[in-house]
This record gives C-alpha cells, structure tokens and sequence, in this order.
C-alpha cells in the first residue's frame, strides 16, 4: 500500500500543490480504522488532519462550510459502513446531512467533489490509506479551493 | 481487550490447569503459567524488542504463511499487550548469546531466566471454553493439501482475504502470486465423513457460511473474477439472517453451488492449476473442473486440550472427545459434574452467535456457585483539585519508546508545544502510559496547578481510559484531559516523510490544546435502579431465565399469557438429540419455579410498559408493579399451511406439530385415522426459505424430521424425507441424521422449481409425485400420511404490542432484533431490555435454554448494582433556545429526546440522560443550536479547525 503523493524528494523547478485537509472520522470505524492503519504500519499522505466525533452523523454542514470557509482545499466525513453504525443509524443520517453540504457547496460556487462521503470500518487500515491517498490526488488535481490564499506548494 | 481491562477479572494466558480439587462452590485450583520471559508489568507493548530479533519463523496466525520473530506479539489485538519469547527459537541458549531485545528494551523487561510460577487459587464454578482445533486436511491425501501449492484451506483464505493479513488484503493465489480468476470450494473436508481418511462424522456447522462469505468477499475484491463454484453436499444456511444471506449469493452470476462432493484433486504440474474430479450430485455426470485455485473448507475438531483438562476436572468426553452434556437439563452448558459449565466450541461445535449466548449463560449458570465471593465495590474518595483561574494546560510528550520520537522530532514539538498560548508547562517521557510516566503527569499537575491536560501519545481509543483514571486519582476531573494521537495516525503511517509527519503532529497538539481551552468538567451521574427482572413469557427461554436469576437471589417475576407455563414444550413428545421427554422436562421446570421465589402470574397481559433504564413501570391485566430490568421470551408462532400440499383439501396430510400430538397420545402403537399407516412422506421448508412468504430458515425443522421419522421407522413404517437441502446443525443433529439413514429412512431432494405433487382422491391424498433428480425420473410414491414440515412465523400479535411499547427494533424478518447479531444475540439497543429464545428468531430448545440463561447472566450484570453509572457526554439542551421543533425526537433511535411542559410554561426538547448514548446527532440536526454535545461541543470542534486553518483565511 504505498503512496504515490509521498515519500519522493526529487528536486525539480516545477512547484507541486500540497492540499490541506480535513477529515472527521467517527469513533467506533472510521477512527479505529485509522489506527488499524497505523498498527499494520499502512503509509500513506500525510496531507490531512483528522476531527474525532463519536458519530459521522455529528457531522453538520456548518463543520465542513466552516472548513471550507478558512481555507480547507477538502473536507472528508467518515462513518461506519450501512449496518455497523454504532449507533443504529447515525450513518444515514450523516448521509442527509451531507446530502445537504453538498448542495451548499454547490451553492457557494465550489466544486462538490471538495467533499467527500466515506465509509471505513474499524479492520479496513488498507482501506483507510487508499481512501486518504485518493483524496489527497483528486484535490491536488482540483487544486487549491478559491478560500485559501495562501495554498502550500513543493518542489 | 474488555475482559483484559476489566477490574474483577484476572487473565492468565499461557497458562494451564494443573491441579483440580473441591466441590461446586468451594474449588480449589493450581494455575500453571508458562514463563513468558517479558515481565507483563514492565512491558509497554512498544515492539522496539521484535524489529531487533535477528530470528524469523512461521507465524502461526497467519497459518505459517507470514513471518514472526521469536520475541513477539501474537496477534494484533492480544490480551495482554505484551510480548513472549518463543525459546525453542530464541538465540539466547547455552551455545549462542543473542541478547539483543534485552539490549534494546528500555524498560528491562526481558528476562531470559523466567521459569514461570504456580498459582492456587480458590474458585466457586468452572466455564470451560476450549475452542476447537481445525482439521489437518493434510490426513486426506486425494484433496492434495500440502503437495499443491494452490490447495489452501478456508483458514488460509480468511487471512489472505483479511486487509491485515499476510497479502494485506491483495487477493494471489500462492503459486504464482497472481490473482486467481477461477476458484472452486470444497466443502465438508473432514466433515460429515464416511470411512477412516475422512475425519469426523459430524458437521462443523460454520464452512458452509463461510464458503459463501468468502465467495463474496472474493467478489468484492475481485470484480472481474470468472467462476467461483461450491462443492457442497448441503447448504447449512441455519441461522439467523444465514438464508437470507445465501440468497443474497445467488445474485452472484459468476458464483455456481454444485452438489457434489470431490473424488480427488489433481494438480496441472505445469500451470500448477488445479483440477477437481467431482461427480454432479443432481446430473450424475462426472466432471473435471479447472480452477486457478481451491479453497478446502476444513471442518473443526475437538481441541486437543480437551482431553487432559477433562482428566484434571474429573469429567467426561464423548467419543469426538468434546465434553459430555447433562442432558437432563435440556441445557447444552452443563456437564456432569455440577459447578462445571461449558460452553461455545468445547462441548460440539457452535457458530459465532450460539457460542456468545452460550458463554453468556453459562456465566448465569457459574453465578449461581459465585454468588457468595461477590466483590462489593468500595468508592474512592478524592478530593478534587480547584480549576478555577486562568487557563493552565500542561502538554504531556510520550517517545513510546522509538515508536514516535524514532519519526517525530520531539525537542522540535517541545519547542513548539511551549509557545502556544496558555500552556504552562511541556513534559518528554519514554513511556507516558508506564508507571513512571503517569507518577510524572500526576506530579507536574499539583506542581503547575493544571486546569487542562493535552497528552499526546497513541490512540484516545485504548488510552484515554488509563490516562482519565490517573487524573481522576490526583482529583483533576478526567474530562479536563485531551489526547492528541501522534502514533497510530501519525508517526507508525508516515515514517517514511518525518519533517511531514512532524508537522503534522505539530498541528494536531495546537488542535488538541484548542479543544483542551473548551474542555468542561463533566461529573458522571448515577440513578437508583430497581433490582428486579420481569420475564415476559413463560416458555422454555422465559421459565430458564427466571430460574436462572433467582438462583442468584434476585427478584423476578414471570409473567404468561396462557393459563399455565411451559410454552411450546406442552406439545412435544420427545426433545432431540437426547430423546429428553419434553413433559418431564416441563414439569420438573415448573415444579422448580414453584418451589423458588419466582412471583408467577399466568394468564396475564401486558398492557403498558413505560420508563427508562432500571426504572419501568408495569401494568398488566393483574396489577402494576416496577421492575429494574425485562427479559422478552414470548417466542414465536408456528407457520399454518394454507393451500400447500393439499393441507386444505385432504384430511391425512397434517403438519409436523399434528403428528407430534398424534405421536404424544399413542403411546406404543402409532394409530393414524384408525389404522398404522404404511408410508409416511415429510415435506421440508413449508413457509421457510420461501421468499415469498418467510425468506429464512427455521432451523428446527429438519432434526425434528429426522426425529419423527426415526420413531416412525422404529415402529417399521416406511418413510419418505423430501428436503431442499438437510440441515442438521445441532449438537448431535448430523449422527441422528445418519442413525435415521441406517435404519432406512429415504431422502430425496427437490428444488423450489419442481416443489413434490400431492394428488389424491376426495379427502385422502394418495400418493407424492417427486421428480429424482439423479434418475432425472419422476417418481410416485403410495402414501396413507403427508406431513407438512412448517417453519416457525414471528408472533405478530405480541412482537407488536412489545415493539409498540418498549421500541425494541423489528427486523426485516419480523422478529425482534438483537444489538449486534453476532456479539450481542440476547442484548437490544435499548438497555436493560433483553431477548431469549425465539423472540429474535427460530431456535431449538437447546439453544432456547442456553438463550434464557444467556439473559439472566446479562440482566443480573445490570442489577447486581443498586445504581447505574451514567456517561456524562451525552448531549443536552439549552431549554430557552429550543422552539420545539421536534426534529430531535424524530431522528434519535434511542427515544432519548422528548418534548416537555417547561417550568415557564412552554414546549421544549429535554434528553433523558440515562438514554443518550451521545452520539451528537441531535446536535447538528437541532436547527437552533439548542443541543449540546458534551466533550464534543460545536465550540471544541470549531476551535480545532481555527487554529488548524489560521492564516488560509
């Protein structure tokens, strides 16, 4: 499971994006998942922060608008897959409110594909890498969002 | 890891029963642990020791197909976490001198010289919980397992399908590491065997499940996989949601069941491609099937272990050498010795889901001889520290050993940890969760006078609780501390870029000491609880659980709709595989309630149920009363045949209930409409596995069966089984199975496609048109008796009622849901309220039982306290902002949040506390911003993203 966006240093002239992200994994998968990763010692980008909640369905429009206000290149949300939740359902219901972020995005002029909707179970550490990693490229390809102006690039 | 943290159990692993002696209640017991040469106190579990070993071996784990050290961790999440040195090849022995993971461990606790120690300790009761041991599927030389290189066992499959396993994930077949595109699976390898090389002769019961689950896990992972084929004699899809499960694999266009099982396996020495010799069980044809690669699905054996444990504990083994039931219980946990219980895999193999109800009842069943030594828990008194004043957050640097300063530049972190404003104080440790370390966070919290504590370390998930308790120990409100996960999410996943995970952890302790600056104190609240059960029902399950919890001394009342207890047992004549008298058991059942101090209340009905976790209040149709906990047992239905088979129109075909009252009154002779009848022909599966109608399968059908028609037989009737697929997973169901063939009971098999034909005249049915589909001929069979095999049917009526007032979930299937189908199968997702027996699904009576005990052991953990523990972070509400939507009620499945009367006189959401499990959905749903999410507050969140994003803005 390596990753393509780190662990190069070739020096070039050509200055790379390097996207900021921010993630908010649940407690119970997403998070566990994470660490799973870590435990089967997955590397992958480094280009993201992770917010702890207790359920992805704690996740409002206002967290990912408020990221995205200050400069967020990406947001992801991540809960547990259909049928695991913790809490029953909590997962659906973050897929309402996601449902509805995204329409705010819209709103705003952004590219919806600034936000994404995973689900990372508490085994899947592979899975976790892959997910970060292929957000970590498609915003890199995105490139930096309008609200942040002082986006980070590398050589 | 909960029962490695838990404060009343004591682990010991690697370790061995040596000496057994006592009677029930007054055990004596000597532990022999096994030196483990790692001090479990010392080690931290940081693996510095297992990267230094030079020795490499096959790690049993992973079937041998990964590697491991000498000095290593079993597995990922072994309890305890500590590490053990393999001596046998450890190069630290009397002609080498390998001392490198003592050098290496900072914390001394490698110990070359442990010889291990012996531990008498005084016991009141016995589980015995030894597992199973799987089938070597090397004894069977024509499948080739060992010679083949693309011959793997179900095992195997499961840790090369496992994301962690040794492929990470990445399907290959062995040979050639390519990913197979052709897999055949082999069923019942040393299962359900005939003659000497084919192991034993019951089923395993879990390989069929299996087989399907990796076929669509195989798919998942391989989309464009060309064939997966099945080789199976008989799809044990028993269980609950297994039917349904298997149904959902037929969608699989590339996924083939084919009955039949495999003369012998060759391999291509070529390709190293495998070729299966197999005889179509329903075409008769012989075909030759090539695949990349097979998968055995080995069965389950007794385990090893069994047999000298059983000698030490003075019981018995039946001829498999799993432990002996008393079966005159009609329990499958007790063994003939009283105060020794088993259950799981140690008396009969069980799946998942049977042996966690198992294990749960027969921890009811040890109470009862454990009562006596119950701990009574002594409250800590501490005295809190004063948090007032200016914020003052001290921020705690764990190395965790190499583990992160060996990525993470930590004096750079210090450096930067000291600047953030209202951190007084950065400390560096080895080891903050060693004993040294935790003696340091104590310390520097008096000495600074901290008010927020921000550790940053290895994940909140296994260490938030140690760290809390350690304030809380000092008196700093646990709910003060922050922890910032530098390891697992940060220095282990980007070892390769150090600067970056560097910064990164740089960015995640400001985030940590954001939150920390919104951290309140929050006090866990506490309610009384009302010691006491309700069973609803008084069947099989209910009368178990009843007794089960009074044995311990705890009130109960029981409560039956119809006029006297016993429940579906008052119609049976004989209960399987121990040929049990089902009135005996019933009445020695009732006759124990009678004579307890179970509160009995027949033909009497719920009305209303209402109240919270410990404290409902019952109306029935015979008085009110409260009670702490409610046990449901109302069971099922069974499923009433309408126009199948000619039920409606001919007076001789009946259902299997009919002829067991017939079996019931006859007592000798077997009298069917005035005469012995000559021919008997069961038909299986009526209203089961019928998607139509009920999709799943009832499980009790087919033993039943073979237990009608073993005493027809013996009584020289000939009889007839029409079956889709014989599923007899029970304890001993297979061997009865067998023993009905021996004695010449014929089955045959149909498909839902061509269902058998009843034809008869007027009211009599006189014969069975059945299609063979080996003969590919339809046969006709003279019959003088039809009967119907019918399915269990969720009892509407009441799971209704019930689910209306305690809103239990219902499930697709209609019966009541437990919280986790595998882990949790008596518990619900509403506290205090539990299932058992057919209340969540069809079962027999044997697990039945082990169900009614399973709930009394999960009840009696509930109100052996006088009070619950409430966890503080759950969400509340700012009364004066809430407009009543309502949004909050509508969306909570714990029915935590509802609309009140204020004291000012207006409408307002208020969160029972003692329902909210804080999820936080509430919050973001609540469109005033009236709901708090306790210590995971908007303002904790927001603050996190402010100083992770300043300056993008």
């Amino acid at each position: 499971m390596a990753t393509k966006a780190t662990g190069k240093k070739k020096k070039s002239n050509i200055k790379v994006f390097v996207p900021n992200l921010v993630v908010f994994a649940c407690n119970w998968c997403s998070y566990a998942g994470a660490d799973n990763a870590g435990v089967s010692r997955i590397q992958y980008s480094p280009n993201f922060r992770v917010i702890r909640t207790m359920c992805s369905g704690r996740v409002t429009s206002g967290f990912v608008l408020k990221a995205l206000k200050m400069g967020a290149d990406g947001v992801l949300v991540s809960g547990c897959h259909f049928g695991d939740c913790h809490y029953i359902f909590g997962n659906y219901k973050a897929v309402d409110q996601f449902e509805k972020t995204k329409a705010l995005v819209k709103t705003l002029g952004l590219e919806e594909e600034r936000i994404r909707l995973e689900w990372v179970s508490a085994a899947e550490g592979p899975r976790w890498g892959q997910v970060i990693d292929e957000f970590v490229e498609q915003i890199t390809k995105l490139g930096p969002s309008p609200f942040n102006y002082k986006p980070k690039y590398e050589n | 890891m909960d029962a490695g943290r838990h404060p009343n159990i004591e682990v010991f692993t690697n370790s061995e029963l040596v000496k057994f002696s006592g009677n029930a209640g007054n055990f004596r017991a000597v532990v022999k642990k096994h030196p483990r040469y790692i001090d479990e106190n010392l080690c931290t579990g940081c693996g510095v020791c297992t990267d230094s070993c030079p020795v490499a071996v096959p790690n049993e784990f992973e079937v041998g197909m990964g590697a491991r050290k000498a000095i290593y961790s079993p597995f990922p999440q072994a309890v305890p976490n500590t590490y053990i040195i393999d001596r046998q090849n450890c190069l630290n022995n009397d002609f080498l001198v390998c001392s490198n993971c003592q050098d290496v461990c900072d914390r001394n606790a490698v110990n070359y010289d442990d010889t291990g120690e012996e531990i008498e300790i005084e016991i009141g009761s016995v589980v015995v919980a030894t597992g199973f041991d799987v089938y070597d599927a090397s004894a069977i030389p024509s499948y080739g397992y060992g010679r083949y290189e693309n011959v793997m066992t179900n095992m195997e499959m499961e840790r090369v399908l496992n994301s962690s396993g040794p492929t990470q994930g990445h399907f290959v077949r062995p040979s050639d590491k390519k990913s197979p595109k052709k897999i055949a699976f082999i069923q019942c390898v040393g299962s359900r065997g005939e003659g000497k090389e084919a192991g034993c002769q019951y089923c395993s019961r879990f390989c069929c499940m299996n087989a399907i689950k990796d076929c669509m896990l195989v798919k998942q992972h391989e989309p464009d996989i060309e064939e997966l084929t099945v080789f199976f004699i008989d799809i044990r899809a028993a269980g609950k949601g297994f039917e349904e499960f298997y149904q959902r694999s037929l969608d699989i266009p590339e996924l083939n069941y084919v009955r039949g099982r495999p003369s012998k396996i060759v391999e291509d020495s070529e390709t190293k491609d495998i070729i299966v010799f197999v005889e179509n069980g329903e075409t008769g044809e012989i075909n030759h099937v090539r695949v990349d690669m097979a998968v055995l699905s080995t069965g389950a054996m007794a385990s090893e272990s069994n047999k000298g444990l059983a000698e030490i504990l003075g019981v018995e083994l039946d001829e498999n050498n799993f432990f002996n039931i008393d079966t005159k219980y009609g329990s499958p946990l007790h063994t003939v010795k009283e105060g020794i219980f088993v259950c799981g895999c140690a008396a009969g193999i069980n799946d998942i889901s049977d042996s966690v109800s198992q294990g749960s009842g027969a921890a009811a069943e040890a109470e009862r001889f454990a009562s006596k030594l119950r701990i009574e828990e002594k409250p800590r008194e501490i005295k809190e520290l004063d948090i007032s004043g200016p914020l003052r957050i001290g921020v705690f640097l764990c190395h965790c050993g190499i583990n992160i300063a060996g990525v993470i530049d930590i004096p750079s972190l210090q450096e930067e940890a000291e600047k953030i404003p209202d951190v007084v104080h950065v400390e560096k440790n080895v080891f903050m969760c060693s004993d040294e370390g935790q003696r340091l966070i104590q310390e520097k919290i008096v000495e600074y006078k901290l008010n927020r504590v921000v550790i940053a370390a290895c994940t909140p998930r296994t260490h938030e609780p140690i760290f809390r308790e350690n304030c809380e120990l000092i008196g700093l409100n646990p709910y003060l501390l922050e922890m910032v996960n530098i390891r697992d999410q940060c220095s282990w996943v980007h070892a390769s870029v150090p600067e970056m995970a560097t910064l990164k952890a740089k960015d995640l302790i400001k985030m940590g000491v954001a939150k920390a600056r919104y951290l309140q104190p929050l006090y866990k609240s506490s309610i009384p609880i009302n010691q006491s059960v309700l069973v609803i029902g008084g069947g099989v399950a209910g009368m178990r659980a009843a007794l089960d919890l009074d044995a311990q001394a705890f009130r109960v009342t029981l409560i039956e709709k119809e006029g006297r207890l016993g429940g579906r047992l008052n119609n049976l004549t004989k209960v399987y595989p121990a040929n049990l008298n089902a009135v005996e058991l019933a009445r020695t059942m009732v006759e124990r309630l009678q004579a307890s101090r179970v509160e009995v209340m027949v033909s009497t009905e719920i009305t209303s149920i209402t109240g919270y976790i410990g404290n409902f209040d019952v109306a029935t149709t015979n008085g009110n009363f409260k009670t702490g906990t409610i046990v449901m047992a109302t069971g099922s239905d069974v499923y009433k045949p309408e126009t199948e088979y000619g039920y409606d129109k001919y007076d001789n075909v009946i259902t299997n209930q009919e002829l067991e009252n017939i079996l019931n009154d006859s007592r000798g002779k077997i009298i069917i409409n005035g005469k012995t009848p000559e021919t008997v022909v069961f038909i299986q599966c009526i209203g089961s596995r019928d998607p139509e109608k009920n999709a799943y399968c009832s499980r009790y059908c087919c033993p039943t069966t073979i237990k009608q028609a073993i005493r027809l037989r013996e009584a020289s009737i000939n009889v007839v089984v029409l079956h889709r697929d014989m599923r007899t997973v029970g304890a001993k169901a297979e061997e009865q199975y067998r023993h009905a063939r021996s004695l010449g009971v014929k089955f045959i098999r149909y498909t839902p496609e061509r269902l058998p034909e009843v034809t008869g005249k007027d009211k009599n049915a006189d014969s069975v048109k059945i299609l063979e589909l080996a003969l590919n001929r339809i046969l006709e069979v003279p019959v003088d008796l039809v009967t119907l095999a019918c399915g269990m049917v969720p009892n509407k009526e009441s799971t209704g009622k019930l689910h209306d007032i305690l809103k239990v979930s219902i499930g697709a299937d209609g019966f009541f849901m437990e919280s986790n189908a595998k882990l949790g199968p008596v518990e619900t997702t509403s506290e205090g309220v539990f299932l058992a027996g057919c209340v969540s699904g069809p079962k027999d009576i044997s697990d039945s039982i082990a169900q009614g005990s399973a709930a009394a052991a999960k009840a009696a953990r509930f109100i052996a306290r006088d009070t619950v523990e409430l966890e503080p972070t759950t969400s509340t509400v700012n009364q004066a902002l809430c407009r009543a939507c309502g949004l909050c009620v509508d969306i909570c499945d714990y029915h935590a949040p509802a609309l009140v009367m204020t004291d000012s006189g207006y409408m307002a959401a208020e969160i029972n506390q003692a329902l909210c499990k804080g999820c936080g959905t509430c919050t973001s749903w609540c469109p005033t911003g009236a709901i708090t999410s306790l210590h995971f507050t908007d303002d904790q969140i927001n603050a996190m993203m402010d100083v992770l994003l300043a300056g993008k803005e």
